[in-house]
Order: C-alpha cells, then structure tokens, then sequence
C-alpha cells in the first residue's frame, strides 16, 4: 500500500472515532440531568420562579426532546463552536475562550516533557541496554522502576519542599515552586493580566514578542519543576520498552551477521540495531500521550500552573459542569491527534504497517 | 458401546487433576522465588495484605485504634514530628496520628484499587473474549464500543464521569472501572483470536457445547494466565490513580476517612512546614506500586512458557 492511501485510511478511521468522542462528551454532559445543565442560565434573583424559568429554558434547548433528537442539536452546537460557558474561581466566560487561554500554556508543558523524554529516554534505554548489568544499567533500572511507581502529583509536592528549603543551602531557592510567573516582575506588564499574557497567550513567546528577555528566563524557571516531574514520569516507560526491545534486537541474527562481517561496534548499534529497537518505542507512544496527558493535569494542579489541567480541577470543586467538559473535550482532541501523527510517522518509518 | 465426542466431553477425569494443577502452581512459585527482585515484590505484596487483612479483623494488633475512622485531635490540630513510639510517623492535620491513619488507609486503598482492578477485568475479559468468537458484525460494533471508550486519555475521562457520578470513594470507583475494562477488552479480543482456532475449540463445537459454554469453559480459561499477569501490573497503577483522585478533589464527604490521597490532600497546606505529612502516605503508595510492578514483571517471567523447561 502507498504510503498516501494509507494516511487516507487512517484519516477516514477519524471519523468514527472522533463521533465517539463526542458521543461520550454528550453523555458525560447529560447524564446530570437538566438541573445541572441549566443550572447557570437560572437568575434566582428574577420575579419569574426558578421552576418557570427551568421550563422555559428546557423548551428553548431542546431539552424536552427524546435524547437522540437532543444529540443532534447539541452535535449542530458543538460543530459551530458553541461549547457552553464555564464558571470557576479563575476564569469565567465560553469553554471555547476558557481554552484557548489555557490550551498553549499545557501544550507548552507536554511539548517540552515530550521533547525530554525523547531526548533523554531513548539515547539512556541504548546504553543501558548496550552496558548489560553495568552499574550505569542498573542505576537507570532503578530510577525507571521508582518513575512508574511513583505518584507524579506526590513527587512533585516532594520538589516543592525541597526547593522551598532554603535552610539546607541557598542554592535551592533559585527555582520558583508554583505559578507561570513572578507577581512582582510581571505585575505592573499591560499586556499580562490575570495570569494570562497576550497576544498568543504563551508567555514565553510574548515575552520575547514585547521583547522583555527577563520575563522570558522567569517563565523558563517557572517551567523547570513542572517539566521535570512531568519528565520523569513519562519517561520511566520508554526507557524500560526501550531496554528490553533494544536488548531483543541486540540478539538478532542481522546484528552478528553486522558484527561479523567487521563493521565496528558504533556503525552496528546506531545504525543497524537502534533502528529497529525504536518500533516497539513508537507502540508504546500512545499510551504514553494518555500517561502524559493524565500527569499534566496532577502536575498542573500541584504547581498552580495556569493550563487545563488547573483549569479541570478547579471545574472539579467548583462543580461546574462546562470546565469539565472543555477538558475532556480538548484531552480527547489532543489524544486523538496526537495518536494520528504517531500512527502516520510509524507507517512512514515501517513499510509492514502499511499492509 | 460407542463414546460420542459429547461423552468425552463430559466426563470428570478430562479436567486436569487436582495434584498436576498444585505441581504447576509449585513450579510458578519456585521460579518466581529464584529471582531476588520478584521475591522482593511478593514480600511487599504479602505485607501490605497482611496490614490490610489485619487492620481488618484486629486492629489492635498493629496498634490501630479505631480502623474506620481517623481519630482528631481538634486541640492540637497542628501536625507535630515524628515521636518514637507515640507518634512513630508523626500527627497530620487535624491532629491525626499519622501512623494509624496510614495504617488503615492502605485496607481502604487496597480494597478499592482490587475491587476495581478485578471488576474492569472481569468485564473487559467477558467482551473482549465474545467479540473475538463469536466475530463479524458483533465483533465490529463490541470493538468500536470498545474504541470510543479508549478516545479520551484515562485520567480526564475518569475525571469527567465520576464528575457526573459525584464526589464519593464508590463513585470513583465506577468511573475507574468505566476507564479500565476497555484495556482489558482489548488485551483479552487478543488474546481470543488466535484461541478460537484451536482444535479443542473446534471439537467442543463439534460436540455441541453452545456459544457461552465454550467461552467460559474453554477460551476465558486460557486467556486467564495473561489477564492475571496484567491485573498483577494493573493493581500498582491503578493504587496511584484512585489516590490521586482522591487528592485533586474527589474525596468522599468524610474528611475522616482513611484514604492515601485524603491524607496527602488534607496535609497539602502544611507540606512545606512539615514534610512528614505527605511524606508518609505518598511512601505507603510508592512501596506498594513498585512492590506489585516487581511482583508483576516477575509473575509475567514465571509463566511465561519459555521459561518452564
């Protein structure tokens, strides 16, 4: 199969999958009842009873309807963008707003932990594999054992008390425990305001846009803690995967046939058997997106970092019903997509996908 | 006399014998205990289940006072240092002491975390191993279904139902089960696709044993070794999510209830002044997960056939 009738396969396989999507926000949305639907749209300070108003209102959304006809109605909403409004104690306002202001702010955050993982993850899985039983082999062992089990939301609170220590030594108190910024740099800034920046909503862009470079290392140094943690997570599964499959690959005829016929040991593993070793790592990568995604939200929380994740939590004890739904909305988007991509480099990588 | 293939079928001494059954299991054991990193795991394993178990029946035993409820201290609700022996692991907000609340909180984590674990298995098994038989266009509409559920990455999907459930412990554990069972679906379909075509599968077909019969009695039986080695990986992550549930806001209407996440969550504003308070219930979870990933990595060696020569 070609390569572009295989992408055009895996893009009409969308299509179900992301009517499921919405199926799923629907249900997520309804099953509470009008009450809670409607629960924003009442005015308990109008002359008109809230029972009167209820009516009124379910008559106006449809809400009166068997569920399938409300499906289509709610669908035809969702399609144009119309995502309902949400109401916490850090932003109110539509979902569609709510997230463009958070979206780039956890993007930013699962880019970065990705690029990380990658960078560190699979060169660290080699070499461990490469030096068996080594005491860098099992160092590295046990650190990834230790980054599966741990719970990232509690490791990052243990970073936040060592980092606020400044008792032990002062080094520690370089790097900010919480927030996307310093109040005190950032406060007097007209294009900042309530914990978002302007224009595209990524301080660290803007800043460079407004050309204030330490506004930029201030939110850099923001990000280290939350990108470690979040790091460190994901990271544990694909060192694993990958130092199992790269010892796997290590035993295969075509490495000794490499091996034999002379060439030298560097030639062998970068080029014949990491190659191959890095399949079974790509698997894996969907899983990983949804280990990410999961860990932004605990991390977020934890680090009071402005994103979804924050954002969810916040729905969560403030019982709004529009937050939680532009999250699961944007996680499942961001899974979905994300998904695609992986599916489409691994078929571009591996011809025997295709087939 | 003639012996239909239904005789043979039926009669008692076809099912593998009790003593062969035990050797297997000795087998198991004995390879699992070769290796010191799986014999590390079971050990955790087997401690957390006997503090569980005894937390349970006499609390007394590992100087619990009271095993369903922590015990405040509103007078002195500022968590104190580690004291040996009062306070071994210290006292955490509202003047608990942390090394009984610890205590009783891994039975209640430990109970839920299996109930979930076994729940979404047992029922991601049962679809994922008819979808995979019985196939066509059953098989297509069970897997798509099966798909929509794995759309939404795990942690926001739970999140978002038990969200619409409501804030309790069993609410978070539907919504764990909801997210859970389709990856047991997926690993069981599997798994039953390359079964079905084997020949004794065939021969209780052709002996007349209907469609549910033979996947209880013949596919889900074969599939239960693989199930069990993951439900064994499961259970570590699956302790990690329920507590962090709990702790971004999940957490039942009982303050006073013995619960990992609770605990962190409830000493979340003194962290910094006094570590110990989230110390503690965040080890009780990392020693249990990374005993059970051992105890998993280990079990997954054990039977794998490979290794039973």
């Amino acid at each position: 199969m070609k390569l572009r009738y295989y992408i055009a396969r895996r893009l009409i396989l969308l299509i179900p999958t992301l009517l499921g999507l919405t199926l799923i926000i629907f249900t997520v949305s309804h099953v509470g009842g009008n009450q809670r639907l409607l629960g924003e749209y009442i005015n308990t300070h109008s002359k008109i009873p809230v029972s009167v108003q209820e009516q009124l209102l379910a008559e106006r959304f449809h809400l009166n309807d068997p569920l399938v006809v409300q499906y289509f109605y709610w669908l035809a909403a969702f399609v144009q963008g119309n995502w309902g409004y949400t109401q916490t104690s850090i932003y109110s306002g539509t979902v569609l707003d709510a997230i463009k202001l958070f979206f780039p702010n956890t993007l930013i955050l699962a880019v970065l932990a990705s690029i990380l993982t990658g960078l560190i993850g699979i060169p660290l899985g080699v070499w461990s594999a490469v030096r068996k039983d080594s005491v860098l082999d099992q160092t590295t062992r046990v650190v990834s054992f230790v980054g599966y089990s741990v719970p990232l939301y509690w490791l990052a609170l243990l970073l936040i008390i060592v980092f606020s220590t400044s008792d032990v030594c002062s080094c520690l108190s370089i790097l900010p425990i919480g927030g996307t910024a310093t109040v005190s740099l950032i406060g007097g800034v007209d294009w900042y305001s309530g914990g978002i920046s302007n224009p595209t909503h990524v301080l660290l862009i803007d800043s460079v846009i407004h050309g204030r470079f330490d506004i930029l290392e201030d939110a850099l140094m923001h990000l280290v803690l939350p990108v470690v943690t979040l790091t460190y997570g994901v990271m544990a599964s694909v060192l694993r995967v990958m130092r199992s499959s790269m010892q796997d690959t290590l035993s295969q005829d075509y490495i000794r046939t490499a091996r034999a016929k002379g060439l030298d040991e560097k030639t062998v593993i970068n080029v014949h058997a990491r190659r191959n070793a890095l399949i079974p790592v790509a698997t894996l990568l969907g899983y990983t997106i949804a280990w990410l995604l999961g860990g932004v939200v605990l991390v977020e929380s934890v680090f009071n970092y402005l994103g979804i994740g924050y954002w969810t939590t916040q729905a969560i004890l403030n019982g709004d019903v529009g937050g939680i739904m532009g999250a699961t909305v944007i996680f499942g988007l961001t899974f979905i997509f994300a998904n695609l991509a992986v599916d489409i480099a691994y078929g571009f990588l591996d011809p025997r996908i295709r087939h | 006399m003639i012996v239909g293939l239904r005789d043979i079928h039926e009669r008692k001494d076809t099912k593998t014998p009790l003593s062969a059954r035990l050797r297997e299991y000795r087998l198991t054991l004995k390879i699992l205990l070769e290796s010191p990193s799986s014999t590390a795991g079971l050990v955790i394993v087997l401690a957390y289940a006997a503090v569980a178990v005894i937390d349970f029946t006499y609390p007394s035993l590992i100087g619990v006072q009271n095993a369903y409820s922590l015990v405040p201290d509103f007078m002195n609700s500022v968590p104190t240092p580690p004291v040996w022996p009062t306070h071994p692991f210290g006292t955490t907000f509202p003047g608990v002491d942390l090394y009984q609340a610890v205590m009783s909180a891994i039975r209640v984590d430990l109970w839920y975390s299996l109930l979930i674990v076994l729940a979404g298995a047992a029922a991601g098994t049962v679809v994922g191993v008819f979808a995979a038989y019985v196939g066509g266009y059953v098989d297509e509409v069970l897997m798509r279904f099966t798909d929509i559920f794995l759309s939404v990455p795990y942690l926001p999907f739970a999140i978002a139902v038990a969200f619409v459930l409501g804030r309790a412990l069993d609410n978070i554990s539907l919504a764990l089960v909801i997210v859970w069972w389709p990856l047991y679906s997926r690993y069981a379909y599997g798994q039953a696709l390359s079964l079905k075509e084997n020949a004794y599968v065939e021969a209780a077909r052709a002996s007349g044993v209907g469609t549910w019969g033979i996947i209880f009695r013949h596919v889900i039986p074969n599939v239960l070794t693989p199930i069990f080695v993951q439900i064994s990986l499961d259970l570590g992550t699956v302790v990690q999510v329920f507590a962090a549930m709990t702790f971004i806001g999940f957490a039942s209407g009982n303050p006073l209830l013995p619960e990992l996440g609770t605990l962190i969550s409830n000493g979340f504003q003194y962290a910094v002044a006094a570590p110990w308070v989230i110390f503690f219930p965040g080890v009780a979870i990392l020693i249990f997960a990374i005993g059970m990933n051992l105890l998993g990595d280990g079990l997954r060696d054990a039977l794998d056939p490979r290794s039973r020569t």
